[in-house]
């Protein structure tokens, strides 16, 4: 009943504070629109996925897999994508860095090494997709191989003849983008991780307020007290989120595919560990600190994760700070639901949320457990 | 006569600061308990302890007869607590605070709505119930704090300093809510700077120094611990602090105090010693404007035990 009084307490509070609302709805919305419109030309500049351009080297003597690849190529080429084997002493990397290719495979025995045009991002995410559910298949196919080396052939190659692994990820071979699709989705996750701000002074803030004393004096337990922030603050962010989301979807029309069960959870997911990470934060920092962190980690893990532009994933300083960014995971997750509509795509983002999370509270529980007096 | 509050060899330690050392007291029923001490004395870090906000070192504390830690809950619900500092929501109305601190109480609905109206009112806040506190004075601030700490009505309501820094009609109201709470049955420490207040209204006091109570009683009891004392005050026309060892070294004095062009001194009474000290303090070449004996008071008593003014 106590956990219930206090997160109303902590919604109802948040629903007050105009700032709030400036921050976590307009901000984005107006960020939608002035991103979506204004660079929606870059955008259209892009090629479409069916401009697809795959140059690979096989390195394998694995029959099983190269009887598998040939399957895997025959079907991506009757969905357009068009596929060239590399002659010797071509450099594949170079190739698509001056943008002759979208992507450059090269398989072996031990698997497939994969180096993506950044030109053209989705094109290029979406080859890479498809090679991840034909290693899936591949290495499946190899443990099979060592019980029953005969399913495991039939295993590939039926996958192949039957189109399967496309099926898997449904190509739309038109299917592509526009400038507000991508702002739509990037400024709903960037207002998601928003939310660690609004919890990193779940606690903090009742410090500095001094009510921490009165909860703390009051015949109610530190877990009720904390389970009810938090559960309080995770409901306002998520509504928020979620706003953003419809208006973005209703009013602006942009395409957020088909599987909104998966979206919204992802959305979910990332809340919570937006909420987790802030709580983890306000107890490992104090005052300023926890300001500057919060400054410094929402505006870095946006920018790296995809928020204001897409970011180039061939490598260099900002591709590699993007996979610490939780935006760059849920970015791609959602990326995958909407583009290859698959809504399986998102469960790798879904897991690290979870995990992060689980990983923040543990630690914050911890933490409100052992201070004396908790939080005075 | 039953004790509301038993503190038996309490000790706190922050780390290997011993902020509360061994004290034991007793706050019987209906009493108004003044807890006197300077800054850092020990009063919050007790009055902690009691409201359960620190864990105690060593000791026990028990509230009704049981012990706080073994029955929390029902120390908790027996206990209000109004904090040295403000607590309370600034973006929540007046009522919403009270409600809301209520509601962790167990109130709930109707009675809930009453006790809050009830708390309200009794601080002089009941016109302003949909006020928010940012646009209050901070009395009326002050009378919040209350009122979130009494709507559940406990038996004993604990006072840290509920005056501080206000202006004269909200302390007033306050201490009037302060006598008015007790009338009704409640038991109330009280924790102040200033003297007067606790003279006025304390039915018994505890003076703290470095964790200890050094003395206990009345303010009758208290002062008769002084009445073999004088307190002379000499006015000098500098307030620069000035060396006052040569004074302290006089036969009779126990205490020297400089506050201001006020030199503060607590002499034994018997001893005619005011010559030597006008004489020390020409010799110091210090301009001497006045010089009187104060009535003794509880200011005498504790600048008398402790060697210092009550106040920095
Ligand atoms: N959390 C803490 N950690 C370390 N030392 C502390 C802590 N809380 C209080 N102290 C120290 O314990 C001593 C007693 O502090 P306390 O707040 O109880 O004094 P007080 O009598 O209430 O003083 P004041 O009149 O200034 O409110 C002080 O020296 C203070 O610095
Ligand atoms: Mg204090």
């Amino acid at each position: 009943m106590n956990i219930w009084n206090i997160a109303v307490k902590e919604i109802k509070s948040s629903l007050r504070e105009k700032r709030t609302f400036m921050f976590m709805l307009a901000l984005p919305l107006i960020l939608m629109l002035i991103l979506g419109s204004a660079l929606s030309n870059a955008f259209d500049d892009t090629r479409t996925v069916g401009d697809m351009r795959l140059l690979y080297k096989s390195d394998g003597t694995n029959e099983q897999v190269s009887t598998g690849w040939h399957a895997f190529i025959t079907a991506i080429e009757n969905e357009g994508v068009e596929v060239v084997q590399a002659g010797p002493g071509t450099d594949g990397n170079e190739e698509v860095r001056a943008d002759r290719y979208t992507g450059y495979a090269v398989v072996s025995d031990d698997g497939i090494e994969f180096y993506g045009s950044s030109k053209n991002a989705i094109g290029s995410n979406i080859l890479a997709g498809m090679l991840t559910v034909f290693a899936d298949r591949y290495s499946l196919a190899s443990a099979a191989y060592q019980v029953d080396p005969e399913t495991a052939l039939a295993t590939i190659t039926t996958a192949g003849q039957n189109d399967e692994f496309i099926r898997e990820t449904t190509l739309h071979p038109n299917k592509k983008p526009r400038s507000i699709d991508y702002y739509a989705m990037a400024m709903t996750t960037m207002i998601g991780l928003y939310a660690m701000i609004n919890a990193s002074y779940l606690f903090s803030g009742e410090r500095t307020n001094k009510t921490a004393i009165r909860l703390m004096a009051a015949p109610v337990s530190k877990g009720a007290i904390f389970t009810g922030k938090v559960i309080g603050c995770t409901v306002i962010n998520l509504f928020f989120v979620l706003v953003v989301f419809l208006v973005s979807k209703f009013v602006f029309q942009a395409d957020w595919g088909n599987h909104y069960g998966m979206v919204i959870l992802v959305l979910l997911t990332e809340v919570v560990l937006a909420v987790s990470l802030g709580l983890g934060i306000s107890f490992l920092f104090k005052g300023e600190g926890i300001r500057a962190i919060n400054n410094i980690f929402t505006q870095v893990a946006s920018f790296a994760g995809g928020a204001y532009f897409p970011i180039d994933q061939s490598g260099g300083f900002i591709s590699l700070l993007s996979n610490f960014s939780p935006l760059h995971w849920v970015n791609t997750g959602l990326m995958q639901i909407i583009y290859t509509d698959n809504p399986t795509g998102a469960w790798f983002a879904i897991t690290m949320n979870v995990s992060f999370a689980t990983a923040f509270i543990i630690f914050s529980v911890f933490t409100v457990r052992r201070r004396e007096g908790a939080f005075v | 006569m039953s004790h509301v509050l038993e503190i038996r060899q309490l000790t706190k330690k922050f780390g290997d600061f011993v902020a509360v050392d061994n004290m034991s007291l007793n706050v019987r029923e209906g009493e108004i308990f003044g807890f006197l001490g300077a800054n850092g004395a020990g009063k919050s870090t007790t009055i902690n302890m009691i409201a359960s906000l620190l864990r105690v070192t060593k000791g026990e504390i028990n509230l009704l007869g049981k012990n706080i830690e073994k029955h929390s809950k029902f120390a908790k619900m027996n206990i209000g607590i109004v904090p040295q500092d403000i607590a309370i929501y600034e973006d929540m109305t007046a009522y919403e605070n009270v409600r809301f601190f209520a509601g962790l109480y167990g109130l709930r609905g109707s009675l809930l709505r009453e006790r809050t109206e009830e708390a309200l009112e009794f601080v002089g806040l009941g016109d302003k119930s949909k006020s928010y506190p940012k646009n209050f004075s901070g009395g009326m601030k002050r009378r919040l704090n209350i009122a979130c700490a009494i709507a559940h009505r406990p038996k004993l309501i604990i006072m840290d300093e509920p005056t501080v820094g206000i202006d004269p009609h909200s302390r007033n109201y306050i201490l009037n809510s302060v006598r008015k709470l007790n009338d009704m049955g409640c038991t109330i420490i009280y924790t102040s700077h200033y003297m007067e207040e606790v003279e006025e209204i304390c039915t018994r006091i505890a003076i703290v120094d470095h964790g200890k109570v050094i003395a206990e009683g009345s303010k009758e009891q208290l002062k008769a611990i002084i009445t073999d004392t004088k307190e002379i005050w000499i006015g000098i026309r500098t307030d620069e602090p000035l060396n006052l060892q040569a004074l302290k070294a006089i036969a009779g004095v126990t205490a020297v105090l400089q506050e201001e062009n006020t030199i503060k001194i607590v002499s034994k009474a018997e001893i005619n010693n005011l010559n030597r000290i006008i004489q020390q303090l020409i010799k110091d070449q210090v301009e001497i404007r006045s010089v009187e004996e104060q009535a003794p008071n509880l200011e005498t008593v504790f600048l008398t035990l402790t060697g210092r003014n009550l106040r920095d």
